[in-house]
């Protein structure tokens, strides 16, 4: 039952940021509620599931993109694994922390993907790479209370 | 016969002459008349509708709520109107452009945007089953809107002109100066590799060029907003305003070869 709510849960994340409404997007930002998702499996669940979970949300994410290669799948499975190692070593307990990984994770991704796009021969200039960095990441921290809750809700 | 008398009628013209004259030639009578007892009037008025009110007041109170719900229900149907008003122009503008235009062209509706901000593309509701295959062109009455990414059976991925992985060859139509433009995942489009005397200014159009084997020959792409001169001081570049609103756009047409 859980793991068909938490299936449930990437399907519903996965449509609200398909048709994400065009007055909550900032600077042509919009939040990756997905890679929140993933990465906050790893505080609520056990890995094994936590890591399966976080695959197909980026398996969820590469078939509505239009890049061929499974950039957000191999992403969201590292940083599991990542967080995964450091909540051995760093309590993860209180939400600051969380909300500290969640902006790291998604500083990471999102630094991942505009370096694939450099690295492709595209240009993209420096204020909107910029811009992307930093307010995509800060968008999805601040909206990663809402997707704790909804773990909650699942798991509990 | 009904008859009246001869001299009845002599007096009623008389008095009717007289009342005539009376009115005509007093204009000051017939003015201040009405200003005198008008405040008397307004008073007699407002204490007979306040007086109202109170003996009416429960039954407004029902009636003033039922209209509350009222204007609600027909805000909420002005609203659907307008949506609909609003729809039926863009409809109106693409099937007029369908007639006009002398290529083969397939409408589908946008049904999702864009995951995350590195890349610029969107979601149509037709695909294989409607004859659409990547690498199709997607343009609107307006101008130029992308390629064909991916396309499955019911649906199709267009990767539009400001994705950054987007190289257009065209022209500046008034001097016929050749360039790629390429996307910037913002609202503007810059067009590279143009040379140091290149025929470019503000307010020119850009249109694609026939040496695509992509883009047809002419498709508006946008107009110049700016010119620069890039780092290398070699080449010059221009920094395109699209003639679509990328972030507004719902209806598409899809352009089969």
């Amino acid at each position: 039952m859980k793991k068909c709510l938490l299936l449930l849960a990437i399907i519903i994340l996965l449509t609200l940021q398909l048709a994400w409404p065009g007055f909550l997007i900032f600077f042509n930002c919009k939040p990756d509620l997905l890679l929140v998702f993933a990465v906050s499996l790893v505080f609520y669940l056990d890995f094994k599931t936590a890591l399966i979970f976080g695959i197909l949300s980026g398996l969820a994410k590469d078939m509505f993109l239009p890049v061929t290669f499974a950039t957000n799948t191999i992403s969201f499975s590292l940083l599991s694994y990542l967080i995964h190692i450091l909540a051995r070593r760093v309590s993860t307990e209180t939400n600051y922390v969380r909300f500290a990984i969640i902006l790291i994770a998604s500083f990471l991704n999102n630094i991942v993907a505009g370096l694939g796009i450099i690295r492709a021969g595209n240009i993209i200039p420096l204020g909107i790479f910029l811009r992307n960095l930093i307010i995509l990441s800060v968008y999805s921290m601040a909206l990663s209370p809402l997707i704790f809750k909804l773990i909650k809700k699942i798991t509990t | 016969m009904f008859k009246l008398p001869r001299k009845t009628l002599i007096n009623f013209a008389l008095v009717a002459c007289l009342i005539l004259l009376v009115s005509n030639s007093l204009s000051c009578f017939k003015n201040s008349l009405p200003l005198t007892i008008r405040p008397g009037l307004s008073l007699i008025s407002l204490l007979k509708r306040e007086l109202r009110g109170f003996i009416f007041y429960h039954r407004n109170m029902i009636k003033a709520e039922e209209s509350d719900k009222q204007i609600e229900a027909l805000r909420a149907n002005l609203f659907d109107l307008r949506e609909v008003y609003q729809e039926n122009i863009r409809l109106k503008n693409l099937l007029s452009f369908k007639q006009k235009s002398p290529l083969c062209l397939i409408p589908a509706r946008v049904i999702g945007r864009s995951l995350d901000s590195w890349t610029s593309c969107v979601i149509i509701d037709k695909g294989r089953s409607s004859g659409i295959k990547s690498g199709m062109v997607v343009i609107n009455n307006q101008g130029l809107i992308g390629r064909i990414a991916e396309s499955t059976d019911n649906i199709s991925k267009i990767l539009l002109i400001n994705d950054p992985s987007q190289g257009i060859s065209s022209i500046v139509q008034r001097s016929r100066q050749e360039g790629l433009v390429n996307g910037t995942l913002g609202a503007n489009l810059i067009m590279r590799y143009l040379p140091e005397d290149a025929q470019v200014a503000v307010g020119d159009t850009i249109v694609t060029s026939e040496l695509s084997h992509i883009y047809p020959k002419g498709l508006l792409i946008g107009k110049v907003v700016n010119v620069g001169c890039e780092f290398s001081g070699l080449n010059r570049y221009a920094i395109i305003r699209p003639a679509v609103d990328l972030n507004s756009i719902e209806e598409v047409m899809v352009i089969i070869p």
